[in-house]
């Protein structure tokens, strides 16, 4: 006789085959698609090219002419500064313009339609993203629908040049960038509790100190994540540096293109792949650099 | 709430003139292609010059950016099922049972998210081309089932954490095996969760281009296509075919607000 009571609610066999069913794909694949091509990526970058061909074995001289080239030729320390500058100033800039368009977003839109508002700013994010830098550059062209309508409502003389400037890069990025950031905010700022700024107001403080010194601490990790986020996909990226910034975009560090772009070409131009995997390695690098020095210090701060 | 009415005022009216502003600058680009998809001259600009259908009839007649379409509405959606499949399962190991080097198995399945796709590009096409897998179809499948699996996985996970533990405990007291509480009872609790991970994973795949670039040959997903068009002959084909990819994305955006946004909003409740 069995009774429904002394069943145990768990199922007695812990060592079932469920978990190992349930795993192994995942784990198989990822290994094999992943974590194999990653570490073929180090390995390739020591190989050499002769007659077009690649040509497995160990030799630095991927390395050697990188770094040799870091400031002649090639130029790749230009490079990686305009990236990381190009990067850092973007990230920044997101958390800037997302971080209110969040708390507006949360306290200023009525409950009732904040689900939709929130729908609306992630709707860029479900539309291509190559077709969204094309119609930017359709929009900030030198004779393209800004320069035309500033230059018809007189408020200036000459078309501003932001095409094919590392401004224009920033414009794609962010354009990228702002519906995960609205989105990763929103939904820290939703999260915290209410009764902690009422608390701080009730206490007597005022609406920019109850900002400062409640919302904001609270708003961290969002602000965090969306920094990483930022940060990484800049870095990463290839198409706004390409579209929008035609490639050797100008910027305040003079018109050098940026280290992903650098990458990418360097592959169209001389499908040379020991090379671009030691390039490539060389960025994983810096962005472990980055990640680990960013997070390192948003702890610290705590 | 001694706060001044009158700053109140002022922040709130602060607050829908910069999300009016925010909304017309991530709008822009998109109502901007769908408009100049029907500008009568090549050069999109204003002045306007007149009202045309020519680009949507180029668009066809040429048929790279239709083929292109094609090879993506075919890889795309492949790629998502098969990261939801597989993430499904990984989802709920992860959410039911403790182990040990879980997790570092837990970092493993999400880091391919953080690693850029360009560099994700120059690995694959390493590895597939020692195997000749490149410059196929499926060599573009197989590489983005990779960048899709975390986000399945983390959204599943999400509406696996929302489930009562009780609900598949009550399943095993009353009689199913695991594989039976997983068929008929985790599984249908965990569908918006699949469905939100199927529509994520498509989007990602449909507008990946660096992995498709370097991976792809002779059949190019649209994302490389819309690239090589840039690159030779501005057209204005490109804002029709962006019109076509928008009107997807509405239907698209329709099952996110259905699935993936509740989910998002929802607080787990978790309880053992």
């Amino acid at each position: 006789m069995r009774l429904s009571l002394n069943r145990p609610t768990r199922p007695p066999d812990e060592a079932s085959l469920l978990k190992y069913f349930c795993l192994a794909p995942v784990v198989i694949y990822d290994s094999l698609f992943f974590l194999l091509p990653l570490l073929f990526l180090v390995w390739i970058g020591f190989w050499t090219v002769e007659n077009y061909q690649a040509v497995p074995g160990f030799s630095l001289t991927n390395y050697i002419d990188i770094f040799s080239q870091l400031f002649s030729r090639s130029r790749y320390a230009f490079a990686i500064a305009q990236s990381l500058w190009v990067a850092a100033t973007t990230t920044l800039l997101g958390l800037l313009l997302c971080y209110p368009f969040a708390l507006a977003l949360a306290f200023v839109v009525p409950p009732k339609l904040q689900r939709f508002a929130l729908v609306l700013a992630i709707a860029p994010f479900w539309t291509s993203y190559i077709l969204r830098l094309y119609a930017w550059q359709t929009v900030i062209n030198t004779n393209g629908l800004l320069n035309t309508l500033l230059m018809k409502l007189g408020l200036i003389d000459a078309p501003l040049q932001i095409i094919f400037t590392q401004v224009g890069t920033r414009i794609g990025l962010l354009h990228y960038l702002a519906p995960i950031m609205i989105l990763i905010l929103y939904l820290v700022v939703c999260n915290i509790d209410v009764t902690l700024l009422n608390a701080s107001k009730n206490l007597g403080a005022t609406t920019w100190q109850t900002f400062w010194r409640v919302l904001l601490p609270l708003s961290k990790p969002g602000l965090v994540y969306s920094a990483v986020f930022g940060a990484i996909i800049s870095l990463g990226d290839v198409l706004s540096g390409i579209i929008l910034g035609g490639g050797t975009g100008k910027s305040i560090l003079g018109s050098f293109p940026l280290f992903s772009t650098v990458i990418f070409n360097e592959y169209a131009a001389s499908t040379n792949l020991p090379r671009t995997s030691a390039l490539a390695t060389l960025l994983i690098g810096i962005m472990v650099v980055i990640l680990a020095a960013g997070l390192q210090f948003s702890a610290v701060e705590e | 709430m001694a706060s001044k009415p009158f700053s109140a005022r002022a922040l709130t009216v602060t607050g829908w003139l910069y999300l009016i502003l925010g909304y017309g600058l991530l709008m822009l680009p998109i109502l901007t292609l769908v408009i100049f998809s029907f500008e009568n001259s090549r050069f999109p600009t204003l002045p306007w010059t007149g009202w045309t259908w020519s680009w949507y009839q180029e668009m066809f007649t040429d048929g790279t950016l239709i083929e292109a379409l094609k090879a993506s509405l075919f890889v795309s959606p492949l790629a998502a099922a098969i990261a939801t499949v597989l993430g499904f399962f990984g989802a709920y190991a992860l959410n039911r049972f403790e182990f040990r080097g879980k997790q570092p198995l837990t970092i493993l399945l999400i880091v391919p998210i953080l690693v850029p796709p360009l560099i994700l590009g120059v690995a694959f096409l390493g590895l597939l081309s020692r195997v000749n897998l490149q410059g196929q179809l499926y060599s573009i499948l197989i590489t983005h089932v990779v960048i899709l699996l975390p986000t399945a996985i983390a959204l599943i996970t999400l509406r696996l954490m929302q489930m009562p533990k009780a609900i598949e405990q009550a399943a095993w007291n009353l009689g199913a095996t695991e594989w039976q509480a997983l068929w008929r009872v985790v599984l249908p609790w965990t569908v918006p969760g699949i469905a939100g991970a199927f529509l994520l994973a498509f989007t990602f795949s449909f507008d990946e281009f660096v992995i498709a670039w370097f991976v792809s040959g002779f059949e190019p997903t649209l994302p490389v296509s819309i690239y090589n068009f840039l690159g030779s002959n501005l057209s204005p084909s490109l804002n029709a075919i962006g019109t076509l990819v928008f009107l997807l994305s509405i239907l698209l955006l329709v099952g996110v607000e259905l699935l993936l946004i509740p989910m998002l909003l929802n607080k787990p409740t978790r309880s053992r």
